[in-house]
């Protein structure tokens, strides 16, 4: 442990400096969220304003605290102790919060969220009181938004890479066990056991072998690894390295999706400071064991998130699945062993290393042991990023969240991405760990949520979902690519109002065909129509016999209609592109054979202008 | 290798370091889409030859990437964003309104190169659903009127001031 504690006796240093700042320092978080929300730009207008007022002060940049809804955020320490959080910083707030909150002891109270740290700060909640953080246990998470991602010194003056320290003093099967009495199982979805696949790779014979950690992050509302890519990336590095001591392999990739430039930049910056520090390269901490690793960018495609499609894309290849076996820990990356984990998987081998198995398995279930990461999006108040036990009640989350906008009611909830089904709201108290998931016949999957509310129509989201899996099959399988192709068209014409009695027979026989595929994509792809069927059947009745979209969102199902005369309507017809609204002696009426439904008129004239039912004859006749 | 003689110098030099098996296409994909806004078909036979595989292979694996451009991109890139969050708050009835005022379709340009309308992926700044893209600048959340306003904008204006 020598030289390992020389590092972490020099880094403490720097993570001294950020816990008693000698001089005021500003945080702000910059993340892909926070850079949708204008974060450069508060980032640009802090240094300007600082110099103009010839503040001394360090402005410094951090990750993500994991409140998207909060975004811009920034963090304001003083050598008093005092650190507050700051929310909604826009750059043009920005001379107001400068003014306020470096005046001596004072706070910007209209932007303050909560006060951080061990000294409180008089009219502000503790982070940890916050209602979206009560619920939570930050154990992933817990450098995020805290240290500076492009500091290896204060990941290491934290404890970083400690875990991996550990694992170099103690025998590759020892490391193996500690993983496997962790109970630790892959987090991309398949909930595979670790420890397991690790000793699968530990014992093959080959040379080189491979650690892959798969950072393609594909499933759309699926956020949390771009979280700990972007605020702690050297979570993830550490994790692979220990990996790779435990399996004997000497290379790692980290495979990140097109999507994700600013965790490439990250990445990159980590891994060269690990170099530096002696964590990564050769005879890491002076214990004999080498292991260096590089990323890979990923250029548009959701399948290269399947362990054999990534594969093959590092192979400068097509992004296609491979056919198994051989399987990656007898022929992986270029016919060498190889390992696959996800990032969160990755992320959580450290903690394990550091703190022990015993600390780990305190945390969850009987049979999950530890915390996940979820991301929430959708019709949710609050989208955000948080980590709980597992075996919390999924409404615990929503609730965490603000809850649904006002005055709706909770539809459903897809998990797990466009594979992983869709679920009724009935089951908004399931437990958030793999089995109950799997009894719904749904996937928990790697952390996305979407919440869904009854202004949205399960016909027209099962559509959307079996079309981007349409979209990005590979086209290998028959069972796969035709399969879904014949979903979307058969989906397509229940939307368009051409149901028919045959169809839930066709879908069925379909689903059943498609898990005949070669991967998980195609296996995985009638997941969504099945949870319809099975869990809406009113919903998909009214679609196919009623010729009704309940929600009025399928677009063979309604029409727009002006049902009165009101002011609005001259900028309505005026919004329309495509001048569907014609006004004939101050007369109002749309012109249904240019009418593209966009909604761009009722939102302008919402008095006037109602959606209706296009095909059902009783309900032609307004009732709203 | 008669190609590196006909390659632009540039090309040549982003091309330089590719070895077989050793997870570089892709890189070089994006160092050659960062230099020229796309891939010219005239690195395919390059990257095969350094690659010692045919240009099939090359265009092959390429194709397979919707990110990997083989046109020249448009002067300003509207990006749709195809994710479940904003198709729940409305990106349908964007796209339909966007593609009615520019008179493209999702993967085309504007006969002048000026406007391209395309489809990205979530990256999960959801919290903004649902947003466009102009040239990789997020601009959400849009309401359908304020998506149209700013389509009829940038179809005046064909995109200028808005490069990024």
């Amino acid at each position: 442990m020598s030289v390992y504690s020389e590092l972490r006796a020099k880094a403490s240093e720097a993570w001294q400096v950020v816990e008693t700042p000698p001089r005021p320092r500003i945080a702000v978080g910059i993340t892909t969220c926070s850079r949708a929300h204008g974060a450069d730009e508060t980032l640009a207008a802090i240094r300007s304003e600082v110099a103009q007022r010839n503040l001394v002060l360090d402005i410094v940049v951090t990750g993500c605290w994991g409140l998207c809804y909060a975004e811009p955020m920034l963090e304001i320490a003083k050598p008093s102790g005092q650190r507050v959080l700051y929310q909604l910083v826009t750059a043009d707030r920005v001379p107001q919060l400068i003014a306020e909150a470096l005046d001596g002891e004072g706070v910007c109270s209209v932007l303050a969220l909560a006060a951080v740290g061990l000294t409180p700060v008089r009219g502000l909640p503790s982070f940890e009181s916050l209602h979206m953080i009560t619920l939570q246990t930050r154990r992933l998470m817990a450098n995020c938004g805290i240290i500076e991602p492009e500091s290896i010194d204060q990941y290491i003056g934290r404890g970083g890479y400690e875990g991996l320290a550990q694992a170099l003093a103690t025998s590759s099967e020892g490391v193996i066990k500690e993983v496997t009495d962790a109970g630790l199982w892959g987090r991309g979805g398949a909930a595979f056991p670790t420890g397991r696949k690790w000793d699968f790779l530990r014992g093959a014979k080959n040379q080189p072998k491979y650690m892959v950690c798969n950072a393609d992050e594909g499933d759309p509302g699926s956020f949390v690894n771009r979280t700990l890519m972007e605020s702690d990336p050297h979570c993830i590095i550490e994790g692979m390295a220990i990996g790779g001591y435990a399996c004997g392999a000497s290379y790692g990739y980290i495979y990140i999706r097109e999507e994700y430039p600013l965790c490439a930049e990250r990445m990159n910056t980590a891994i060269s400071q690990a170099r530096e520090r002696g964590v990564l390269g050769t005879d890491i901490l002076g214990a004999g064991f080498s292991f260096d690793m590089e990323v890979v960018r990923g250029a548009g495609s959701y399948v290269c998130g399947e362990e054999t499609g990534l594969i093959a894309s590092i192979e400068d290849r097509r992004g296609m699945p491979k056919i198994r076996p051989p399987f990656p820990a007898q022929a992986g990356v270029f016919a060498k062993p190889t390992n696959v984990n996800n990032v969160e998987t990755y992320a959580n081998v450290p903690l394990i290393m550091h703190h022990g198995a015993p600390w780990y398995t305190a945390m969850g279930t009987e049979k999950n042991k530890g915390t996940k990461m979820f991301s929430l999006s959708g019709h949710i108040q609050r989208v955000a990023v948080l980590e709980v036990p597992f075996g919390v009640p999924l409404r615990r989350l929503i609730d965490a969240c603000g809850g649904l906008p006002e005055g709706r009611t909770l539809k459903a909830i897809q998990p797990g991405g466009p594979l992983g089904g869709i679920i009724n709201a009935e089951h908004v108290d399931i437990s958030l760990e793999p089995e109950p998931f799997r009894e719904q016949g749904a996937l928990l999957g790697s952390g996305g949520l979407v919440i869904i509310d009854d202004t949205a129509c399960i016909i027209d989201m099962s559509l959307y979902f079996e079309w981007f899996a349409e979209d990005e099959s590979c086209g290998r399988c028959t069972t796969c690519h035709g399969g879904t192709q014949r979903m979307v068209e058969i989906l397509r014409r229940i939307a368009n109002g051409g149901g028919r009695t045959s169809d839930k027979e066709m879908l069925r026989l379909l689903g059943d065909t498609m898990r005949w595929s070669n991967c998980a994509h195609g296996t995985a792809a009638p997941t969504v129509v099945l949870n319809m069927l099975a869990a809406f059947p009113e919903e998909y009745r009214e679609h196919v016999e009623g010729k009704r979209c309940p929600a009025r969102v399928c677009r063979g199902l309604v029409r727009y209609e002006i049902t009165a005369q009101s002011p609005s309507l001259p900028d309505a017809a005026a919004i329309c592109p495509t001048a569907a609204i014609v006004g004939k002696d101050g007369a109002y009426s749309i012109d249904q054979g240019l009418c593209i439904k966009c909604d761009a008129c009722r939102e302008l004239a919402p008095e006037a202008v109602h959606v209706v039912d296009a095909l059902a004859p009783s309900a032609v006749s307004v009732s709203e | 290798m008669t190609e590196t003689a006909k390659a632009p110098p540039e090309l040549a030099a982003l091309v330089a370091d590719l070895k077989p098996d050793n997870a570089d296409l892709l890189a070089t994909f994006h160092h050659i889409q960062e230099a020229y806004g796309y891939v010219p078909p005239e690195a395919i036979p390059l990257l095969a030859a350094k690659l010692r595989t045919t240009p099939a292979k090359v265009f092959g694996a390429m194709s397979f990437y919707s990110e990997i451009r083989t046109e020249p991109p448009p002067r300003l890139a509207i990006s749709w964003c195809s994710g479940p969050a904003c198709r729940l708050k409305g990106a349908e009835n964007i796209r339909r309104a966007l593609e009615a005022i520019l008179g493209v379709e999702l993967g085309q340009s504007t006969p002048d190169g000026a406007l391209g309308l395309s489809l990205v992926q979530c990256d999960g700044t959801c919290a903004q659903a649902p947003l466009l893209r102009l040239n990789g600048r997020p601009r959400g959340p849009l309401t359908v009127a304020e998506a149209i306003r700013l389509a009829r904008e940038l179809r005046e204006t064909r995109g200028n001031g808005h490069q990024a």
